[in-house]
């Protein structure tokens, strides 16, 4: 196997699935887009048009906004909350931020750190809350891509049906934008909620999702 | 690492193009 594709195996894998199904989500969705435009006498559109459109487009960010959402929660809520026997949690004593000698940093750094880890003042700071920071914009940028993209849709619905359309501040206070919202948030946080209790007591041989087979149950914070 | 960061960018700009193409869209097609 190339270098590449064994250093990268996790990401290039789950990346291929991703494109994979988006464009199995595209084919579907112009497909039933398509049913939609014959059962209403309307005419039917291109593949290329769809896959353009703020009927596709709303949909995709409907669901990223929710995964990153999920993560964002999770790897702020890990730093302050623990499941006693979950590898998903760290140990009892460590709740909180932690030392800087725990997290390696400034005095405490090695001599491989990041730059930023031993830079001390605001670079530091920013560093060391780089991945919440970056997740979660990418939560906030594709909640509000899901709103203006549903807005479009929702818009397009009511004037088939003769009624009015509404602004972007009113289109975020509908049921629509709402339901969207949490049929997808509902999934993630029980999604995520049952890792972190069903690893307390359930293995995977071989995962660092899971504790160590023989790991006991009441061991907390392990990985293999 | 010089491979990792290379898939680090490539998801990054992958995640951010989406993003932009998607809100870009939502502004521009009302």
């Amino acid at each position: 196997m190339p270098r590449f594709a064994r250093d990268n195996g996790l990401s290039l894998a789950f990346g291929a699935i991703f494109l994979a199904t988006l464009i199995g989500q595209a084919i579907s969705g112009a497909d039933t887009f398509n049913h939609g435009q014959a059962l209403h006498n309307g005419d039917p559109i291109s593949l290329g048009h769809y896959v353009t459109s703020a009927v596709f487009w709303a949909d995709v960010m409907e669901n990223w906004q929710s995964e990153y959402l999920q993560f964002t929660l999770y790897i702020f809520a890990t730093i302050w909350l623990i499941q006693k026997g979950s590898n998903e949690s760290k140990k009892p004593d460590r709740v909180g931020r932690e030392s800087d000698e725990q997290q390696r940093l400034a005095a405490h750094a090695q001599p491989d750190s990041p730059r930023w880890a031993r830079a001390g003042s605001w670079r530091t700071t920013v560093f060391s809350n780089s991945l919440l920071l970056v997740m979660t914009a990418i939560w906030i940028a594709s909640w509000l891509a899901q709103s203006l993209a549903g807005r479009i849709v929702y818009n397009a619905e009511q004037l088939d049906h003769q009624a009015a359309t509404v602004s972007w501040p009113t289109y975020v206070t509908t049921a629509d934008f709402w339901n969207r919202t949490l049929q997808n948030w509902q999934s993630e946080f029980l999604a995520i909620g049952s890792m972190a209790i069903l690893s307390v007591f359930l293995r995977q041989r071989g995962s660092p999702e899971s504790k160590p087979v023989g790991a006991p149950h009441a061991e907390t914070a392990s990985s293999g | 690492m010089r491979s990792v960061r290379t898939m680090f960018v490539i998801y990054l700009a992958l995640i951010v193009a989406g993003l932009a193409y998607a809100i870009a869209l939502g502004v521009l097609e009302h």
